[in-house]
């Protein structure tokens, strides 16, 4: 065995040993295509070194492919690295740049860069070896000056890219208010990436050394210098491993808010939004009188805004319920029950029910804003869907609150539905019931008595 | 038998694989060489990517704070007005036959823009008006060559599916890829800006969206 397969051989068992150990380490525990890249980058380097050792490849412009090959996978991580922090890797990585790179277009167009500068830079490194051959993979040997200059090519836009990655890891690591784990991951990929640039520096120096300093100094610097790059190939492939094997879970699963922004959401607007239009178009007239006394009946019997609020929405998604007119043909009890159904799924995630929330009034700030459980629309609909069809119904007749009846009372005057009775109780039975009625009446007289005065 | 089976289901995996790339690549050479290109629907992400132009991912905001940062961003004045129905009670009765919420208007040469809302409007449905008309600036819907607009509607469209963009007159716009030439289109992004401009204020830092753009790898 050469000198040149011996240390091939060392070479490819460090990169095999670095495959398994990244393979083991960080893609059993989190898989992203980065690390699937990055582990068949390790076996191929693993792969070359092996067929050197056991080829003897020796010769000067076979050393030169054997010395590209090697290169190869680092430039392909450093110019995928880049490109992700772009966001270049739509269709590869994730989709999303880096925010740091974002906001800052040159920076973005220096990342995306990489690949063609790398691979260009490559390619000339590749002609200079091949047109001016040199002992590539012989590491302790001697070298010509157009070594140095193949080495330089390759090594110094690597490095440059290396730290440049390092550096936007970096930004995006400082950002203020960022989660710990997301820290420490931008952290290691900093460090990685530094690592990288250490190495191409160091491998200059290297090429430096073989070309200009004497034999007798030679070795001994060129071993201190392989030691060096040891130790910083290793601390690279743990950190990067570390990086790509800490899990991050964010507070809100991606695929419910995505249902939500496409589903709850748009129910939602839809309903409210045809609800006013069908209120504003005159699409459903004879719930105006009964919105006045509903509103006079719950002052009367000292029933909060807020639940007025509901009584109101009720009578309104029972007439636009009951309205068959296109304009409302979409609200449908089937629709109602399926937007409440997701309603009660949001109210099910504490983290999102207390976090999702709108301005109650545009043109006033100091009121709270409103959350689908505050919105009246929750309560109106459960209570909409009961006065339609009461059957499927989970709230008990006894629990239903006052603003209810008033709403049950108000419809059923305005003939919009028929008067609520119960499938297994008489509402007479009931206080609330009782009370609604009262107040309805006397409002309606007190708004009749007003109009006659007018 | 069963050996065959795992092949098969393998050369099918792969032949999916090869297909989505070779989907992915046609979009991405035909958007840069057609004229008007197209593009598909906008998505969270891109979404994310657009409120990090403007410094607003990770943080909470209403559609004042995205008016006031799109304005800035485009170099315009947006000002938006709820208007009472006492003050003008034919707005909402109007805009309520015509089944529309609020109405955008834009004044290129006085470099200002205008969001009229009824106050009436119940107040999720205001807050997502104002968010869609600001969605119509951002994504230089006014911009749109009026020539250029086609009619239609997508009812449904498969995920991924791509449509023409339309060219625009020379402008700012947020928004990286062209504005749909159909109209029905433009109005679907809008109303998709609105939607994830909600959650993304509300969420603020808690966005899975805004987390992955601090893990790229």
């Amino acid at each position: 065995m050469s000198a040149v397969q011996h240390q091939a051989l060392v070479l490819g068992a460090i990169s095999l040993v670095a495959f398994v150990f990244f393979t083991y380490f960080a893609l059993s525990s989190r898989r992203t295509r980065f690390g699937v890249f990055a582990a068949c980058n390790l076996l191929f380097v693993a792969m070359v070194f092996g067929a050197v050792a056991t080829f003897d490849l020796s010769g000067e412009r076979t050393e030169i492919v054997v010395a590209i090959m090697t290169e190869l996978p680092i430039v392909l991580i450093v110019a995928w690295v880049c490109l992700a922090l772009a966001g270049g890797l739509p269709y590869l990585s994730g989709t999303l740049p880096v925010e740091p790179a974002v906001r800052r277009a040159r920076l973005r167009t220096l990342l995306r860069s990489a690949p063609f500068v790398l691979l260009f830079f490559l390619g000339v490194a590749s002609v200079i070896g091949f047109v001016f051959p040199s002992p590539a993979i012989r590491v302790y040997a001697p070298a010509p000056i157009e070594f140095f200059v193949m080495k330089g090519l390759i090594m110094v836009p690597e490095g440059l890219y290396s730290g440049l990655a390092a550096l936007v890891f970096v930004m995006a690591g400082r950002s203020s208010g960022l989660k710990r784990r997301l820290y420490f991951k931008n952290l290691a990929f900093s460090l990685g990436m530094a690592f990288i640039a250490l190495i191409a520096i160091e491998s200059t120096i290297f090429a430096g050394v073989r070309v200009w300093v004497a034999d007798q100094n030679r070795l001994a610097i060129l071993k201190m210098l392989n030691t060096c790059e040891t130790c910083l190939a290793i601390s690279c492939i743990i950190v990067f491993a570390l990086g790509l094997s800490l899990r991050y879970t964010p507070a809100v699963a991606g695929p419910l808010l995505q249902r939500l922004q496409t589903g709850w959401l748009h129910a939602q607007e839809q309903f409210e939004s045809l609800e006013w239009q069908a209120v504003n178009a005159g699409a459903a007239q004879r719930l105006r009188d009964a919105s006045d006394t509903v509103a006079m009946a719950c002052r009367l019997r000292d029933v909060s805004e807020s639940d007025m609020e509901k009584a109101l929405a009720t009578i309104r998604l029972v007439a636009v319920m009951k309205d068959p007119s296109s304009e409302t043909q979409h609200i449908t009890l089937e629709a109602a029950r399926k937007l409440y159904e997701l309603q009660e799924e949001i109210l099910g995630d504490d983290v999102l029910a207390s976090k999702i929330s709108w301005a109650a009034g545009l043109r006033s700030r100091a009121r709270e804003p409103q959350t689908v459980k505050s919105a009246p629309l929750h309560d109106a609909l459960r209570a909409a869907l009961d006065l339609i069809d009461d059957h499927g119904s989970d709230v008990p007749v006894e629990s239903r609150p006052l603003w209810y009846w008033i709403a049950a009372v108000s419809a059923a005057d305005a003939k919009i539905i028929d008067p609520p009775v119960h499938a297994s109780v008489h509402p007479d039975e009931y206080d609330g019931y009782r009370a609604a009625v009262d107040a309805y009446y006397a409002a309606r007289t007190s708004i009749q008595t007003s109009e006659d005065d007018d | 038998m069963k050996a065959d089976a795992t092949k098969r289901s393998f050369v099918t995996a792969l032949q999916g694989e090869i297909g989505t790339f070779w989907h992915h690549f046609r979009v991405a050479i035909s958007t840069r060489s057609q004229p008007n290109g197209s593009r598909p629907l906008l998505t969270a992400a891109d979404f994310q990517e657009e409120l990090a132009i403007l410094g607003l991912s990770r943080r909470r905001f209403v559609p004042k704070d995205y008016a006031d940062a799109l304005g800035d961003y485009l170099g315009i004045s947006i000002n938006i007005h709820v208007i009472p129905d006492d003050w003008y009670p034919e707005l909402s009765r109007r805009l309520a036959i015509s089944g529309r919420l609020g109405e955008l208007r834009y004044s290129e040469q006085l470099t200002l823009a205008a969001i009229f809302v009824p106050g009436s409007l119940p107040p999720l449905v205001s807050t997502l008006t104002i968010l869609h008309e600001l969605g119509h600036l951002a994504a230089g819907d006014v911009l749109i060559v009026p020539s250029e607009e086609v009619d239609g509607s997508h009812g449904l469209y498969a995920e991924g599916a791509t449509f023409m963009t339309s060219p625009v007159r020379k402008g700012k716009k947020l928004a990286r890829g062209s504005p749909f030439a159909e109209e029905a289109l433009r109005e679907r992004e809008a109303n998709m800006r609105a939607s994830y401009a909600l959650f993304a204020g509300c969420l603020g830092s808690d966005s899975p969206y805004a987390d992955a753009m601090f893990s790229v790898l």
